[in-house]
């Protein structure tokens, strides 16, 4: 990334001046209800944080997002470092992840309704879901490429074959796992907006909705202003973790978020 | 002693052909004895050592270490990788003390122990670096140290050199004769170069082009402790050099 001279993080600012200003433009041109105009929208926005329900309503959505993404990094890693390093627990996962990985998470929303009701534990599952999968291919490929004389040089110190997986494996495959984990946060995100949207219940994906529905166009372009700011200082908080776990490592390539 | 016994190696390759990478090496190396091992690349000098390091089993033949056969490696036999294989999440420090805190020493004594290792390979001052900082040469300076920390009696050294500057080269092969005329740990020592064999080396094993046999076996019948500038102007020592050279081009 290149950054203008003279102040860090000018670079970012200038290209969202330059977007709400195309946006208040555009807004201004078109003249219709729902494309409500930059300085509008922006003007719902302190209002919808001083409101303590819709407070309540991104807590909810964030602990679900959590809780959701811990979930998903927590099994995806372990089944991920143990495919990287065995052919056979390779071949075992790999068809049953081909099935899952086209499928769109939030698709499967309402069969998942079906047997969790429209509660927390629905959304959590479906977050759980997308989280999961680029944390398991990263975690796959950073197994995978772990250096076999690395291996050999611990096994030679005496160090066993399950310690070598812990102390080995996870530290060397962590940069690789880390990518991941950026990209399923990003996921996380985004299936968690979805997942609200149908069963809408409570959450920020629900205040959108139910705006949209009632055609409160301000308050829905203030929300998705609001998740937007939201995944960017989850994805800084997250690099910042990342720098300062991997510091030791080479630098990594730049994010690519998939498809839900 | 290192009985090395009929011990062959097939890889299979990806086509589904089988790929003779050693074929029928037999060799036995005495406690303290220092052989180094010498052939044309890709003859299978590291395949060798990984099978007597326990890390890479053989097709045919086997291997034993004091009279038990190797069945996986062990902290009896310390690895040197031609690739040096340090852990790039560790510092320098923390790399050399890894083996020892493996083993269960304590944590000041291990740092102590690492300290003086990394003297010896002259990179004190280095000791918070992470590998990625470190050139090359240094590198395999500190994969030398890692395994010379938990004090394994034999060394497996594959081109342990390779990687450094003349300079720095003939420091550490002074550093390595003064070591192991202080410890006499068995070594086996791969390396193509054929000075450096003599230098170091009881005995210098030539090895064939692949499939990898044993063509000659040489005793560098050279008096200990060596210095290096007495040797160049000695005949036995150009001797040998040029003996191993021939033997060397021949193969071509
Ligand atoms: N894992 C493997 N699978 C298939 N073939 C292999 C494997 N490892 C080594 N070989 C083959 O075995 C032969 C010997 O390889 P090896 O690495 O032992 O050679 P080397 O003498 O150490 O070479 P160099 O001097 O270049 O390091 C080569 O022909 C190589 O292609
Ligand atoms: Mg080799």
């Amino acid at each position: 990334m290149t950054r203008l001279p003279g102040i860090p993080g000018l670079a970012p600012l200038v290209a969202f001046a330059g977007l709400l200003a195309g946006w208040e433009v555009a807004a201004r041109g078109i003249g219709i209800d729902g494309l409500p105009p930059a300085s509008r929208a922006l003007a719902e926005v302190p209002g919808i944080l001083a409101d303590p329900e819709s407070l309540i309503n991104i807590g909810a959505s964030l602990y679900r997002m959590a809780l959701g993404f811990a979930l998903g990094v927590a099994v995806a890693v372990p089944v991920g470092l143990m495919m990287g390093r065995s052919r056979h627990v390779a071949a075992f996962f790999n068809p049953l992840l081909m099935v899952i990985y086209p499928v769109p998470k939030a698709a499967l929303m309402p069969i998942i309704m079906l047997w969790l009701g429209v509660g927390d534990a629905s959304k959590t599952l479906v977050i759980f879901l997308g989280v999961s999968l680029p944390v398991v291919y990263h975690s796959y490929q950073g197994g995978r490429a772990v250096e076999e004389k690395m291996l050999w040089s611990a096994a030679a110190m005496g160090m066993g074959a399950p310690a070598r997986l812990l102390r080995i494996v996870l530290p060397a495959a962590l940069p690789e796992i880390l990518v991941g984990c950026r990209t399923g946060l990003v996921l996380a995100l985004i299936t968690m907006v979805t997942s609200e949207m149908i069963a809408r219940q409570s959450g920020v994906g629900n205040i959108l909705f139910n705006s949209l529905d009632m055609a409160q166009y301000d308050t829905v372009y203030a929300m998705i202003v609001i998740i937007g700011v939201l995944g960017l200082a989850l994805d800084a908080a997250f690099e910042r973790l990342r720098a300062a776990l991997v510091g030791w490592a080479e630098p990594s390539q730049a994010l690519m978020v998939g498809t839900t | 002693m290192i009985a090395i016994d009929a011990v062959s190696k097939e890889f299979e390759t990806k086509g589904g052909r089988r790929h003779l990478a050693i074929d029928d090496i037999g060799l036995a190396v005495a406690d303290g004895e220092f052989v180094s091992i010498l052939g044309p690349s890709g003859c299978g000098k590291s395949t060798l050592l990984y099978i007597v390091g326990g890390f890479v089993p053989p097709s045919r033949g086997s291997v034993t270490v004091g009279g038990k056969p190797v069945t996986g490696p062990g902290p009896d036999r310390g690895p040197v990788f031609q690739e040096f294989a340090l852990f790039p999440w560790k510092t320098v420090l923390g790399n050399v003390m890894y083996g020892l805190q493996q083993q269960g020493v304590g944590r000041t004594q291990a740092r102590e122990r690492a300290r003086a290792l990394l003297a010896m390979v002259h990179l004190e001052g280095y000791e918070s670096f992470y590998p990625k900082e470190l050139s090359g040469g240094m590198k395999q300076r500190v994969a030398i140290a890692r395994t010379l920390a938990y004090r394994p009696s034999i060394l497996l050294m594959d081109e342990p050199f390779g990687a450094l500057d003349a300079h720095t080269r003939t420091r550490l092969q002074n550093d390595l004769t003064e070591i192991w005329e202080r410890d006499r740990k068995t070594v086996l020592f791969v390396t193509h170069s054929v000075e450096e064999a003599v230098f170091l080396s009881d005995r210098v094993v030539v090895m064939t082009r692949s499939p990898g046999r044993i063509k000659e076996i040489v005793t560098i019948d050279l008096p200990r402790p060596r210095d290096r500038v007495t040797l160049l102007l000695e005949r036995r020592y150009q001797d040998h050099v040029v003996a191993i050279e021939r033997m060397m081009d021949a193969q071509e």
